[in-house]
């Protein structure tokens, strides 16, 4: 196609003629406020984006159309038109029988999917009554031991209608909590052909991001987030069995660039290893969706996420040739970024998730999740919930920035700072491909060194007060009456570990031991991890038997601390 | 920044099975670079573990990281086993996501300051430093 640009290349010179004039003369009159402008990441900004800075720019070529090639201003054709980003608001805290009632709540409040979090003991495959969850059940997320709970969990909601985001985290409990939300649908008389949902299942949440002393060695959290992965394509063909978490990477500390360069490199890998498995790209590629950050660089934000649009496809053409259009499509739902709110003056956090929520919005996110403005003091209580989910309804409905599909394509801004972190994404990725792929780059610790550097240079900002964070290290209040209730979780330990004995007692113990022993036999022989969990969870076996038993198979990982 | 912080030693650790380590890993390190000798523990770490660790590697105060509002039961924890060492004088300070509201119960047991998230580094360290010295 014949490169056609905007401005022919005299106009070209003459406006950049007259942009040297007016920086000589008019715009170097007046002083500027800092030395140096950059995005959140260290990219450099300039004064003013003119056609100069998008001269490269083939409109058909590099921008497109909506829900096609190259997909920059959306996967969708209609986007907003046709339908609202999911409302898709966090809900997770207690035993199963309370998070099912906050559930119910957002539901009835106007919230268009589950998304539900896993307390810290489950994420980390520990019931509730071990030793080591004794401060923590029921904190962070809601506490699942065993099917009964995931029964509890999801009484009365219509699982065969309404998406479930299950945040598993990572393969150590996703192989487990998933295997009983399917096993629970099972049971309900519900096909898994029609559940449709998400399930995080990142292998580089328990290598890279937060690393249990226990943790799996690599190349075992791999294998257990791709047997999860293929058992889903064979068997609950709408839903999405990953979700690459770069949020959770980017509140550990990286920047933009570093989070979609892990979360593309994630997805790469986990594609050459479905190859690998027999699977053909165009099986399991239209499932694999991203889970991304909105951060306070506002127009970075945008900036990355249609970069990353764009991106994907383009990767996927180059390495496995997809003849589905649908693979092609880069899918995210993003949380507000949570480690941008402060525990100082928390109201003040209403209106940094609403421009957070905001940038997601103009990047054409498919659901959303808004933090509520206690994120920095406590589990969000209903009220910081509602608010938060009415921050996306007024988005929606008021602001009319849904209009039209991709309001900013064209600005010379945007575009520009698009192109740019495109470049420096591939870098990265080629960084990492020259690692031997991203399981090598979390071997070697390479990971764990670019997300703590990033950090620490972010903290080292903060400090010097380069990064202004308003009511954190400048207009501070000295004396702050907290405006706002800090939620009590309920009782957790005991009612779960009452549930526990008695299903231990209860149970078929013979049957409960065969469905672990039949575990450790699809670790020997190197079968799909899913297909037996799946079975073994109906014994009433719980999340820490399993877990139990697969540490004991695949051993533990000395890795990096930092 | 000068290396003031010399001859302190330090333990950071998370305990209970909260995951989120980037305030205390940020935090290891400045302290470091500040010049103290900082011991990290990583993850999931029990109070029993924490204490010995802090008695073997003969620290003079140790910073717990907490963001899953389980920090009045570990605080304590941590502060009845210190006693039983007969190590109560060790310096206890913190950080995370632990309310103002609940500041006042740490005191009484015996806690020293607790930093919010986003708390200068320097500000940690001359606490340490001024702690240490008394």
């Amino acid at each position: 196609m014949e490169r056609k640009s905007q401005e022919s290349s005299e106009n070209m010179a003459e406006i950049a003629q007259v942009e040297q004039e007016w920086i000589a003369t008019t715009y170097g009159k007046e002083k500027e406020r800092r030395q140096e402008f950059s995005t959140l990441s260290g990219l450099l900004v300039e004064p003013l984006y003119t056609p100069r800075h998008v001269a490269e720019l083939d409109y058909l070529r590099d921008l497109g159309f909506p829900g096609q090639e190259p997909y920059l201003r959306g996967v969708h054709a209609t986007m907003y038109r046709g339908r609202p980003w999911t409302h898709r608001q966090l809900a997770g805290y207690g035993p199963p029988e309370e998070t099912n009632k906050r559930y119910k709540f957002l539901l009835n409040e106007g919230a268009g999917g589950i998304n539900g979090v896993f307390d810290y003991p489950t994420l980390r495959g520990y019931d509730s009554n071990d030793p080591r969850a004794y401060a923590d059940a029921g904190r962070g997320g809601v506490a699942i031991d065993t099917i009964e709970d995931m029964a509890a969990l999801f009484d009365g909601i219509p699982i065969d209608t309404i998406s479930c985001s299950l945040v598993t985290c990572q393969p150590i409990c996703n192989i487990s909590v998933q295997s009983m939300f399917f096993a629970n649908a099972l049971r309900r008389g519900v096909c898994l052909a029609d559940l449709k949902g998400t399930s995080q299942n990142d292998f580089l949440m328990e290598t890279a991001v937060t690393i249990s002393p226990e943790v799996f060695p690599p190349w075992f959290s791999f294998k257990l987030s791709c047997d999860a992965i293929e058992f889903c394509t064979r068997n609950v063909r709408h839903w999405n069995p990953i979700s690459f978490a770069g949020y959770n990477y980017r509140e550990a500390g990286c920047n933009a660039i570093q989070e979609v360069g892990l979360v593309l490199s994630n997805a790469l890998a986990c594609s050459e290893e479905m190859l690998r498995r027999g699977l053909k790209i165009d099986d399991f590629a239209p499932r694999l969706s991203f889970f991304l950050s909105a951060q306070s660089d506002f127009f970075e934000e945008i900036a990355k996420y249609r970069a990353a649009r764009r991106l994907w496809p383009r990767l996927l053409k180059e390495r496995f040739s997809p003849e589905d259009e649908r693979s092609l499509k880069f899918r995210f739902h993003v949380q507000t970024a949570g480690v941008a709110l402060t525990a100082q003056q928390p109201l003040n956090n209403i209106s940094r998730s609403a421009f957070h929520a905001l940038s997601a919005v103009l990047g054409g996110a498919q659901s959303i999740h808004v933090d509520g403005y206690d994120e920095a003091l406590c589990t969000p209580t209903e009220l910081s919930s509602v608010t938060a989910l009415r921050t996306q309804q007024i988005l929606d409905l008021e602001t009319r920035v849904t209009n039209t599909v991709d309001p900013l394509g064209g600005s010379y801004f945007v575009e520009n700072l698009t192109d740019k972190l495109e470049r420096e994404i591939s870098r990265f990725i080629n960084e990492i491909d020259s690692q031997g792929g991203i399981v090598e780059a979390v071997n070697s610790g390479f990971v764990h060194r670019e997300i703590s550097d990033s950090a620490y240079r972010y903290q080292l900002s903060i400090d010097s007060g380069d990064t202004p964070i308003v009511g954190l290290n400048c207009y501070k209040m000295h004396e702050e009456t907290l405006p706002c209730e800090i939620f009590r979780i309920p009782e957790t330990f005991a009612i779960q570990d009452a549930k526990l004995k008695r299903i231990k007692e209860t149970r078929n113990s013979r049957v409960a031991e065969k469905a672990l022993a039949e575990v450790g036999k699809s670790f020997e022989t190197n079968g799909n991890m899913m297909d037996v969990i799946v079975q073994s969870v109906g014994a009433l076996v719980s999340e820490g038997e399993i877990a139990e038993t697969l540490k004991k198979c695949a051993g533990t990982w000395d890795p990096p601390l930092f | 920044m000068a290396k003031k912080g010399g001859n302190i030693r330090v333990l950071v650790a998370k305990p209970g099975l909260d995951g989120h380590d980037r305030g205390a890993k940020v935090v290891a390190r400045a302290l470091t670079n500040a010049g103290m000798e900082v011991i990290y523990s990583g993850l999931h770490q029990t109070p029993e573990q924490i204490v010995q660790t802090a008695l073997d590697e003969d620290v003079n105060a140790i910073g717990l990281s907490i963001h899953s509002g389980a920090h009045k039961t570990i605080f304590a924890d941590v502060m009845a086993l210190l006693r039983e060492k007969s190590a109560a004088d060790l310096i206890v300070f913190g950080g995370g996501s632990i309310p103002t509201r609940d500041w006042p119960y740490l005191s009484e047991i015996g806690v020293g300051r607790i930093f919010l998230p986003g708390t200068n580094t320097e500000e940690i360290v001359e606490y340490l430093i001024t702690a240490v010295e008394a």
